[in-house]
C-alpha cells in the first residue's frame, strides 16, 4: 500500500490506484467530467486537477498514482482557481440552452417547455400542476400576463411565437376547481400578510404548500388587489377572480377585508403575534403630473376603482399616459360610452410602456392618439375642460433608455374634454413604519425579502409598479426567505447556471436545434375574440378561452429549447459548485453543430466537451468503436466515420447516451 | 569554357535549401561544362543567405568557395576559372564563434556514400562501443552530461540507463525526425547532410540500451532528408551494421503526417500505434511502457548525431566544451531580421550578442530582441544579450532553448504582433484533447487579434497574465505547458508596446495596420503626384492629404514616393496637412 496526504489527511492507495479514485472512495468531493471508471483514463478535462505540494505541479487526480509520502492540496484557493478557470473555459466552447428562454424570461421561472408540452400531448391537468408549481394565480395571469416567456420564445426566429399563455389559461379554466395540490398538515408556524394582491396571495399560497398557516389583511372590501381593483372586466372578469380566490380558502388562506395597516392594526404588532409578517401593499398612490389645474383630471388608477365594471358615460375623454394603466382606462371610457376618447403620450408609439396588443384593441374600439404632447394646464371653461399642451421632439436617451421628450417652444394648442384622466403612473403609499428607497418603495434584502427582523415585503411596494407575474415570483421569494428563517427548509437559494444559444433576435433558423420532426409550421392560434359591437358597449370578456384540440396544435410549434441533459449535465452541476461563471471568459464557439438524422438519437456537437467518453465507451465497452475524434484544436469534433449517421441500432445501446457529460449524445424525446 | 587544370573536385551544396535556390540547374551546368571534372552533391554549410554555394577543391589541397551563382556563363565560368567573382569569404566573426562538431562533415562529404563518411572517421565510435560493455556506453554518455537537444534536456545517459535495465520481450529506440517547429531546421540539414552520423549514434544506442527496433518518425515534409536515410539504413544493412552481438535490428522510417505535437513523446508513441496523435498523461513513461507497451526511448536527431563524437573522442573532452549545466556544442537556426542566417554551431554558454550581432551581422542599433526556442519559447530582449546560451540561463529569463530555433526580431516588429503570430501557430496545432490547451491557447489568441486590430482593452491584458500561467500549469504536454510563452515573455519585457495598443490606440512599431496612420510630410513633397496615381484605393487627394479611412496601408506610396516624405506614423499624432 502507498501512503500519501490529501489535504494533510493520511490516506492509503493500492499500486496504480490514481488519487481521484482514493478521494471518492474516501468521500472528498474532486469534481470531474471526463472520468469515467468503465474506460481507459481520457484526461481530457482537468477539471479534477490536484497539486503535488512537493513538486508544485499541478495535475490530473483521474490520471496520477500518488507517491509513496506524497501530499496533495486537493482544497485550497489555488486548486479552486485552477478547477473553477478550466470549467469557465469549458463554459465559454460549450454552446446549448440549460434552460429554454421562455422558462429563463418568465419572472416566476415556470417550467413554460414543460407545460406546453404536456398541454400539447391533451394533458391539462398536469399542465396546471407544473404551472402552479410557480404560478398559483393561473386564471388572472393566464389573461393578463404581458407574456414575457412568448417575447423571448426562439420560434419567433421563424414566425409568431408559441401562444404559451393560453395554455395556461385553458389549463386553469378546465381544472382549476378540481385540482387541489397535496397540502402538508399545518405546522403550527403562522405568517400575518398584508394585502391580499397577487403578491400576498402568492406568498400565502407557497407559505400553505410548506405547511404555514396565514392570514391576510386586505383593506378594501374584497380580496385581489390590482386584480380586481385596477384590472377592468373585460380584461379580466370579477367571476373568474372569484373562483380563483375561493381556491385559496379551501386551501386554508384566512382572509379578512376592510382591515387596513396603520388603522385598525400595526406593523409592530403583528411582527409579534406572528411568526412573520409579510408587506404586500401595492402601489395606489397615483403620480402626480404636476401641472396647473391637476386637480380637474381624475387619477387613473383611482378611476378605474369605481368605473371597471361599469359607471357613468364619461362625455369627451381625454387619458394622459402610455402604460398599461392608460389603456384600461381609455378601453373603459369606450364601453361607458364616451363620445370620444383620446390618449395623449408625450413619446411615440414606439416608446409607449403599454403591451402592443393593448394598444392595437384599444385602437380597433376606436382610441384616437395624440403623440408627442404634454399637458401644461388644464382649467375649466362654461362647463369644459380645456387641456393647454405643448407638442414634443425626442431627443438623446435617457436612464430608461427611451428617448427623452423635449418640448417645442411656442408649439402650445388647447384640448377640450368633459373628463380628464391622468394615468401616468403610481407610487408605493408605505407608511413610515417601512424602510423606503428614493423612488418611496419598501428596502429590502432581495436574496430573502426580508425587510427588517421577521418582517418581509415583497411585489408592487418594492419593486414598483409592475406586473402580476412578477409580484406573484416575488411573493414566493419572500414565502422561502421566511421558511427558511424559520427554519422550515434547509433549500439554500442555488447559484444556477445558464448556457444560453443566445437571444433569438440574434439567431437564424440554422441555429436552432430541433429534436422532434413533427414541429408543426402553421401559423399561431388566432385570438378568439368577441365582436367588436359588444366589445363597445359591454364589459364582457374581450377575448374566449381557446379550444383543447387548437392548443395541442399549437403546442406542436414549440421547438423545446431547453437541454435534454437538464436534469443531470456535470458541467452544469460541477460549475454551479465550483462557482464557475459563464460569461467569464467570451470568445467564439467551435464551428459545429448538431446531427438529428438518427431516428432517436440527437447528437448535438455544439455541446461537446471533446472528452471522449463516447469513443472510448464505444470502443472499450461496447466493442463498436463507431466514434472518434477529428478535426483538430479548437474544432475538434466527435463523429461516426465518414460524417454518416449512427446506425439506428445504436437505439438498442445507447451507452455513450448514459456516459456522456454533457447531453451532447442524447435522446431526442425528453423525459 | 575553360577549365582551370589544378581543380581536383567540385562540390556542390544539393540539399533543401541549396536547391530551393537553385543549386540543381548549378549542378547541371557544371557537369555540361567541366564532363571531366569529379564533382560531389553535398549537404549544407550552414550560409543560407549564400546559396547555392559551390566549393572548388585543388590539387594542391585548397578550398575556394563560391556563392548565389547561378546556371549562366558568368558563375560558371568564374568557378571553372576559379576566379574571384562570386567568390565567398566566410564572414570572420561566424568563423571565430563557430565550433563545427556535430555539423563537421555537413556539406564536406557526399551524403549518401558510406564511404566517404567512413573514410572521414565514420562508424570508428560505433566500433569503440562495441569494444566496450553497454554500461560503459551509458556511462559515457552520463559522464558527457548530454541532455535531450529536442526541447527537453533531459539527460540522455540517464534515460538510456532507465531503459537498459529494463527486462523486456522488445526494447524500442526512436529517433525524433518530427522537427515542427517554424524556422527550425538542424535536425532536417543534418538527416540531409550526414544521415550516416544520426544513424551511428542510433545503432549505439541500440547496443547500449538492448533495443532490437529502431525507428525513425521523421516529417513527410522532409523528402530529401528521408530519400538520404533510406539509402543509409539500406548501406547499413549491407554491411552488417544492423547485427549487433547476435541480435538483428530492424530499422524503419514512419513518415509523420504533420501534427506538431506529433513530435511530443506519447503523442508520437500514439501516432505510431495507428492512432490519433494525442498525448496522454506521463506516468507511466515511454521507458516504461512506450510503443505498444514496449520500453521506449526517444531522442532527438541531433542528441544521436551527438553520440559518435561522444564515444569517439571520449566523455571527458566532450564535457569541457559548454557551461556547467549544459555540455557540447548546440546547433542553431538562425533566422529573421539579420544579415547572415543560417545554421550554426556554437559552444553551450556562447552569449546571445556574439550569435545575433556576431554570427548573425545583425545591426545592433535595429534589434528588439530574439525569439529563442520557435513558437513556444520566449522574446529575450536587447538588454539581456549577454546572457549564455544554455538550457537554465534561458529558462530563468522566462525563454527555452528548445529544439534551436532562433528569430532576430527587429524594432519594426511590433511585439504584441510578434506573440499573436507565435499563438496562431500554436492554438492551431493544440491536438485538442486538455481543455487549458484547445480552449485556452485559443482565447489567448483571440485576445491577441483584437489587441492588435486595435480592439483591445486593459482588462484584456490581465486576462492574458492571468490565463497564460494557468495553461501552462493546468496542460497535459509540453505544447499546452509552453504556448504561452511568447505572450508572457512579451508582456514581461514589452509591456509598454501592450499597453501603447490598448490604452494609447497606437502601435509603436507601426506594424499594426489599425493603430497607424499614413502621413505625407509637405515639406520635402515635389509634388510629382506619383503617390496620387499609384494608390490602389484613391486615398490620397490632389492637395496631398492622405485619407486615413479609405487608406489599406498597402505601403504602395511610401515606396514609390522619391522624396520618402510619405510615412507611417502613430495613429492620431500627426496631421495630414494640406499642401
Amino acid at each position: 500500500m502507498i501512503k500519501f496526504k490529501i489535504d494533510g489527511k493520511e490516506f492509503e492507495a493500492e499500486p496504480g490506484q490514481t488519487i481521484l479514485s482514493v478521494a471518492d472512495a474516501n468521500g472528498i468531493y474532486i469534481p470531474t467530467l471526463c472520468y469515467n471508471e468503465k474506460i481507459s483514463r481520457t484526461t481530457s478535462c482537468f477539471v479534477c486537477l490536484v497539486k503535488d505540494l512537493k513538486t508544485g505541479r499541478f495535475m490530473p487526480s483521474c490520471s496520477a498514482c500518488p507517491n509513496e509520502g506524497g501530499e496533495y492540496d486537493s482544497s485550497s484557493d489555488e486548486v479552486a482557481d485552477m478547477r473553477r478557470t478550466a470549467l469557465e473555459l469549458l463554459l465559454s466552447e460549450h454552446t446549448g440552452d440549460c434552460e429554454a428562454p421562455c422558462t429563463i424570461a418568465c419572472p416566476a421561472h415556470a417550467n413554460v417547455e414543460e407545460y406546453v408540452r404536456a398541454g400539447r400531448e391533451g394533458d391539462f391537468l398536469e399542465s396546471l400542476k407544473i404551472i402552479k408549481q410557480r404560478i398559483p394565480l393561473p386564471m388572472s395571469i393566464g389573461r393578463v400576463c404581458p407574456r414575457f416567456c412568448e417575447k423571448d420564445c426562439r420560434k419567433n426566429v421563424t414566425a409568431k411565437p408559441v401562444a404559451i399563455n393560453d395554455f395556461k389559461r385553458l389549463a386553469a379554466d378546465m381544472f382549476y376547481d378540481s385540482y387541489l395540490e397535496d397540502l402538508p398538515p399545518l405546522n403550527g408556524k403562522k405568517v400575518a400578510v398584508i394585502g391580499a394582491g397577487p403578491a400576498g396571495l402568492a406568498a400565502a399560497y407557497f407559505l400553505r404548500l410548506n405547511g404555514v398557516a396565514t392570514k391576510i389583511f386586505e383593506k378594501q372590501a374584497k380580496p385581489g388587489g390590482m386584480l380586481r381593483y385596477g384590472i377592468p372586466e373585460y380584461r379580466l372578469p370579477k367571476s373568474i377572480l372569484d373562483q380563483e380566490i375561493a381556491h385559496f380558502i379551501k386551501m386554508g388562506v384566512e382572509i379578512e377585508c376592510g382591515k387596513e395597516l396603520g388603522k385598525d392594526f400595526k406593523l409592530a404588532d403583528l411582527s409579534k403575534q406572528y411568526d412573520a409578517v409579510i408587506a404586500a401593499i401595492g402601489c395606489w398612490k397615483p403620480s402626480s403630473m404636476r401641472t396647473e389645474g391637476e386637480e380637474f383630471a381624475a387619477q387613473g388608477i383611482k378611476w378605474l376603482e369605481i368605473n371597471n365594471c361599469g359607471g357613468n358615460n364619461p362625455g369627451r375623454t381625454i387619458v394622459v399616459g402610455g402604460g398599461n394603466t392608460a389603456m384600461d382606462c381609455v378601453r373603459t371610457s369606450i364601453r361607458l360610452g364616451a363620445s370620444e376618447v383620446t390618449c395623449c403620450y408625450r413619446r411615440t408609439e414606439k416608446e409607449m410602456p403599454a403591451e402592443e396588443i393593448e394598444i392595437q384593441e384599444a385602437k380597433e374600439e376606436g382610441v384616437k392618439f395624440e403623440f408627442l404632447t404634454a399637458p401644461i394646464s388644464i382649467c375649466k371653461e362654461n362647463g369644459e375642460l380645456v387641456m393647454t399642451c405643448q407638442r414634443m421632439e425626442l431627443g438623446e436617451p435617457d436612464a430608461s433608455g427611451r428617448r427623452k421628450p423635449v418640448p417645442i417652444p411656442g408649439s402650445e394648442y388647447q384640448m377640450t374634454a368633459d373628463t380628464i384622466i391622468a394615468a401616468i403612473g403610481q407610487a408605493t403609499d408605505a407608511t413610515e413604519e417601512f424602510g423606503v428607497d428614493k423612488y418611496g418603495n419598501i428596502k429590502v434584502d432581495l436574496s430573502n425579502f426580508m425587510m427588517i427582523g421577521n418582517i418581509f415585503a415583497a411585489g408592487d411596494c418594492v419593486s414598483g409598479a409592475a406586473t402580476v407575474v412578477e409580484a406573484v415570483a416575488a411573493g414566493r421569494k419572500a414565502a422561502l426567505g421566511i421558511l427558511r428563517m424559520l427554519k422550515l427548509t434547509n433549500e439554500t437559494p442555488e447559484r444556477t447556471i445558464n448556457v444560453s444559444r443566445g437571444h433569438w433576435s440574434s439567431l437564424s433558423k440554422k441555429d436552432l436545434v430541433f429534436l422532434r420532426d413533427n414541429i408543426s409550421d402553421e401559423e399561431r392560434v388566432a385570438l378568439d375574440l368577441i365582436p367588436l359591437e359588444k366589445r363597445l358597449s359591454s364589459f364582457e370578456e374581450v377575448s374566449r378561452t381557446l379550444k383543447p384540440e387548437d392548443m395541442m396544435a399549437e403546442g406542436k410549434r414549440c421547438i423545446e429549447c431547453s437541454c435534454t441533459a437538464k436534469e443531470d449535465c456535470k458541467l452544469k452541476k460541477h460549475s454551479e459548485s465550483c462557482g464557475a461563471r459563464v460569461d467569464a471568459i467570451s470568445g467564439k464557439k467551435p464551428e459545429a453543430s448538431y446531427d438529428n438524422r438518427h431516428p432517436v438519437i440527437i447528437h448535438d456537437k455544439m455541446k461537446c466537451i471533446k472528452c471522449g467518453i463516447c469513443v472510448k465507451i464505444c470502443k472499450e465497452v461496447v466493442n463498436e468503436n463507431l466514434l472518434s475524434a477529428k478535426k483538430r484544436g479548437f474544432n475538434t469534433e466527435i463523429s461516426a466515420a465518414y460524417g454518416l449517421p449512427l446506425p439506428v441500432s445504436c437505439k438498442d445501446c445507447g451507452q455513450c447516451i448514459i456516459e456522456c457529460p454533457v447531453g451532447a449524445l442524447d435522446w431526442k424525446i425528453k423525459k | 569554357m575553360t577549365v582551370n587544370e589544378n581543380i581536383k573536385k567540385i562540390r556542390v551544396g544539393t540539399a533543401s535549401c541549396g536547391l530551393a535556390a537553385g543549386g540543381a540547374a548549378v549542378l547541371e551546368a557544371l557537369h555540361l561544362h567541366a564532363p571531366n571534372i569529379d564533382i560531389d552533391e553535398v549537404g549544407c554549410l550552414g550560409h543560407c543567405y549564400a546559396e547555392p554555394m559551390v566549393e572548388v577543391v585543388t590539387n594542391d589541397g585548397k578550398s575556394y568557395l563560391y556563392a548565389g551563382v547561378d546556371d549562366q556563363e558568368s558563375a560558371i565560368s568564374s568557378i571553372l576559372s576559379l576566379s574571384d567573382k562570386f567568390r565567398f569569404k566566410i564572414p570572420p566573426v561566424r568563423e571565430s564563434k563557430e565550433l563545427l562538431k556535430v555539423l563537421k562533415l555537413a556539406g564536406k562529404i557526399c551524403p549518401t556514400s558510406y564511404d566517404e563518411y567512413v573514410a572521414n572517421g565514420g562508424y570508428a565510435a560505433l566500433k569503440k562501443a562495441l569494444a566496450n560493455t553497454p554500461e560503459w556506453v551509458i556511462n559515457e554518455i552520463k559522464e558527457s552530461g548530454l541532455r535531450g537537444r529536442g526541447g527537453g534536456g533531459f539527460p540522455t545517459g540517464v534515460k538510456w540507463s532507465f531503459l537498459a535495465t529494463k527486462e523486456a520481450e522488445q526494447k524500442i529506440l526512436i529517433c525524433n525526425a518530427d522537427e515542427g517547429d517554424p524556422g527550425a531546421f538542424m535536425d532536417r540539414s543534418l538527416m540531409e547532410s550526414v544521415p550516416h552520423q544520426m544513424l551511428e549514434g542510433m545503432l549505439i544506442g541500440a547496443y547500449a540500451t538492448g533495443a532490437t527496433r529502431l525507428i525513425i518518425y521523421c516529417r513527410a515534409e522532409y523528402p530529401l532528408a528521408i530519400k538520404h536515410l533510406k539509402i543509409a539504413i539500406e548501406q547499413i544493412y549491407q554491411n552488417g551494421l544492423n547485427k549487433i552481438e547476435g541480435r538483428e535490428l530492424d530499422i524503419m522510417i514512419k513518415e509523420g503526417a504533420g501534427a506538431f505535437v506529433c513530435g511530443e513523446e506519447t503523442s508520437m508513441i500514439a501516432s505510431l500505434e495507428g492512432k490519433r496523435g494525442t498525448p496522454r498523461f506521463r506516468p507511466p513513461f515511454p521507458t516504461d511502457r512506450g510503443l505498444n507497451n514496449f520500453p521506449t526511448s526517444i531522442n532527438n536527431v541531433e542528441t544521436f548525431g551527438n553520440i559518435p563524437l561522444i564515444i569517439k573522442d571520449g566523455a571527458e573532452s566532450y564535457a569541457a566544451i559548454g557551461t556547467a549545466g549544459s555540455k557540447g556544442t548546440k546547433l542553431f537556426a538562425l533566422a529573421g531580421d539579420l544579415k547572415y542566417p543560417g545554421l550554426i554551431e556554437v559552444p553551450m554558454g556562447t552569449t546571445l550578442s556574439e550569435i545575433v550581432f556576431g554570427i548573425g551581422g545583425a545591426d545592433p542599433e535595429k534589434v528588439k530582441a530574439v525569439q529563442t526556442g520557435g513558437p513556444s519559447g520566449g522574446c529575450i530582449p536587447k538588454s539581456l544579450f549577454d546572457t549564455p546560451v544554455d538550457y537554465d540561463s534561458l529558462k530563468s529569463l522566462g525563454a527555452i532553448m528548445g529544439s534551436g530555433g532562433m528569430i532576430v526580431i527587429s524594432n519594426e516588429r511590433c511585439m504584441v504582433e510578434t506573440a499573436r503570430f507565435f499563438l496562431d501557430f500554436t492554438h492551431r496545432e493544440s491536438c485538442g484533447k486538455c481543455t487549458f490547451c484547445r480552449v485556452g491557447t485559443t482565447r489567448m489568441y483571440e485576445t491577441l487579434e483584437r489587441i492588435v486590430a486595435g480592439n483591445g482593452k486593459r482588462e484584456d491584458l490581465d486576462f492574458l497574465e492571468n490565463i497564460g500561467p494557468k495553461i501552462i500549469k493546468g496542460s497535459l504536454c509540453g505544447l499546452g505547458q509552453t504556448a504561452p510563452n511568447p505572450v508572457l515573455a512579451t508582456l514581461r519585457y514589452f509591456r509598454n508596446e501592450y499597453e501603447d495598443h490598448v490604452l494609447r490606440g497606437q502601435c509603436s512599431a507601426l506594424q499594426c495596420n489599425n493603430l497607424v496612420d499614413v502621413v505625407l510630410f509637405k515639406d520635402n513633397c515635389i509634388k510629382c503626384r506619383l503617390c496620387i496615381k499609384n494608390c490602389p484605393v484613391n486615398a490620397i487627394s490632389d492637395d496631398f492629404v492622405v485619407d486615413n479611412n479609405l487608406c489599406t496601408r498597402c505601403n504602395t506610396c511610401i515606396e514609390i514616393c522619391p522624396k520618402k516624405t510619405i510615412a507611417r506614423t502613430k495613429r492620431g499624432e500627426v496631421v495630414n496637412d494640406k499642401i
